[in-house]
């Protein structure tokens, strides 16, 4: 019986250890504070909103009730770094508004941790997780071809009994 | 012989803009565009849309990309076509929906907007159906429910005592959107809501039907112009009134966009899909306002709140009528919308004072 060790959370470990020596203060303005609500993206840049420039395609006129446009694509700015994002996910602009800005805060987070961000972790994650879910498929498929091969040399050469067994 | 015309046609014309959009289609029939042929072979979705953009542009349809793909996606069952994926798109449409497609796009061309094609639109969380001639939520009117509900949750925060009851009451709810939006969002509150227009109380039922909220809200056929009398007959006291009132200019009526309004055949200028009744403010765009705020004290608890979306030529005027004219209410501020235009005012009903004192105090 193989000893399968929780090669993930290892590499995390290591990882998170190698950081905290590593890790400059934050520029200035940028605020790393536990966001509550989400599970996994806990250490997500927070986001100061004179920090942003929103853009939206709604025209010249006054808007409102004098206008019917259907088109809602956010552009948000974050003027300190230049990182522009777009949105035009859902039919809601305020969704839409919501949701420019998550994905601003993972950007950012990228943008300044590099390989220590959240998204790049759980990205690693996710790709040793596979590697380790193929190691154990292929390891079972080789566990059922030696099996397969020993009841095979085991039945006699031309013996008929033996050929149905397989 | 041209005068005589002119007359009957404006006669017809009150006759097909009350007799809803199926005879309105019809007395159209003349200036109708044609149905354009149905492909010979089968396309893909991204053909679709890439042939009825092209369409839209050569009609002059406004938004020829965003109708194009709005119309397909939805028939695809999807709210938006980037959140289909790359192989349904590219993978070939069947007859059925071919026609589907070719069906509602033709219905575009009319310059019917897309939210009444495709018979539904999104207004933050919510989906909710959507008829002519019922009004079209805008997306600024999102920030009027959010304005409300970051005030409530301040409110909460601050410690200050919660309502056993938090009532809101809105005045004109077209589809319902306000009045939902805020009862999903805080599952504490009750509404009540109001529309002189029988449709849109019909859809606002519809809709709250839907969503399983219908037990929170009632929705009453008033006309807050006319029926102030029955309306304050029928509600108690609430901590918020808000309204998207129609704040339009009467004179800005006749330069509205082409899915809103419409040279009707006979050549007289009619809204032609949304009721005008939903957008007409009056001469200077303030009547329906006016009345609201004339009532709010009598609406409002005390500190209660009224959030407005206005014209952004209002604030100042709404101010300063508000100071001169409305006893008991005080204009607390003005908000700009997304776009950077002032577009919210908040006011505030003050303190209901007892005794004597009462007409000695100063204003705040």
């Amino acid at each position: 019986m193989s000893v399968f060790v929780p090669i993930t959370s290892f590499v995390r470990m290591r990882l998170t250890w190698i950081g905290s020596l590593l890790l400059r203060p934050p520029p200035t303005g940028l605020r790393c504070v536990l966001a509550a609500g989400k599970k996994d993206l806990i250490d997500l840049p927070v986001l100061v909103e004179d920090e942003l420039e929103e853009q939206f395609v709604r025209g010249s006129g006054p808007g409102g009730q004098a206008t019917n446009k259907t088109s809602n694509c956010v552009v948000l700015k974050h003027i300190p770094t230049g990182i522009v994002v777009k949105c035009h996910q859902t039919r809601s602009v305020d969704i839409n508004r919501k949701r420019a800005r998550e994905i601003m805060r993972e950007k950012l987070d990228v943008a300044y941790k590099g390989e220590l961000s959240e998204v790049v972790m759980k990205k690693k994650e996710s790709v040793l997780r596979k590697q380790e879910k193929r190691r154990k498929a292929n390891e079972n498929l080789e566990r059922k071809r030696l099996l397969k091969e020993a009841l095979a040399a085991d039945s006699k050469p031309g013996n008929d009994t033996g050929r149905k067994m397989c | 012989m041209w005068r005589r015309s002119l007359s009957t046609s404006y006669y017809r014309c009150f006759g097909c803009r009350s007799s809803g959009p199926k005879v309105l289609w019809k007395s159209q029939a003349v200036r109708t565009c044609s149905a354009p042929a149905l492909p010979a072979g089968r396309i893909t979705p991204l053909q679709a849309v890439k042939l009825w953009k092209r369409r839209f542009e050569e009609r002059g349809v406004t938004e020829p990309e965003q109708s194009s793909q709005y119309i397909i996606a939805h028939l695809l069952g999807a709210k938006t076509i980037e959140s289909l994926e790359q192989e349904r798109l590219t993978e070939f449409l069947s007859r059925e929906q071919t026609e589907q497609i070719w069906k509602l796009c033709t219905t575009r061309l009319s310059r019917m907007p897309v939210q009444y094609v495709i018979e539904e639109w999104d207004f933050r969380d919510l989906t909710l159906k959507m008829r002519p001639p019922v009004f079209i939520p805008r997306p600024e009117t999102e920030e009027l429910v959010e304005l409300v509900l970051n005030d409530l949750q301040m409110k909460t925060e601050m410690g200050v005592p919660a309502e056993t009851e938090p009532t809101c009451l809105e005045v004109g709810c077209g589809s319902g959107a306000i009045s939902l939006s805020l009862l999903k969002s805080l599952p504490q509150l009750k509404g009540v809501t109001l529309d002189q227009s029988q449709d849109a109380v019909d859809l606002t039922r519809e809709n709250a039907l839907r969503l399983g909220l219908e037990d929170r809200l009632e929705i009453h056929h008033i006309d807050v112009m006319k029926d102030a009398e029955t309306l304050l007959s029928l509600i108690r006291p609430v901590t918020t009134l808000v309204s998207n009132p129609p704040y339009l200019f009467s004179e800005d009526m006749a330069s509205l966009e082409p899915e809103i309004l419409s040279v009707c055949f006979c050549c007289v200028l009619l809204p032609r899909f949304e009721d005008p009744a939903a957008l007409d403010g009056g001469e200077d765009g303030l009547k329906v306002i006016k009345q609201i705020l004339t009532l709010a004290p009598q609406i409002l608890s005390s500190y209660g709140r009224a959030y407005l979306e206005v014209d952004p030529r209002h604030p100042p005027l709404i101010r300063q009528w508000v100071e001169g004219n409305v006893d008991g209410l005080q204009f607390k501020e003005a908000r700009h919308d997304i776009t950077g235009r002032p577009r919210f005012c908040i006011l505030q009903k003050e303190e209901v004072k007892q005794g004597p004192q009462a007409g000695s105090g100063l204003r705040n």
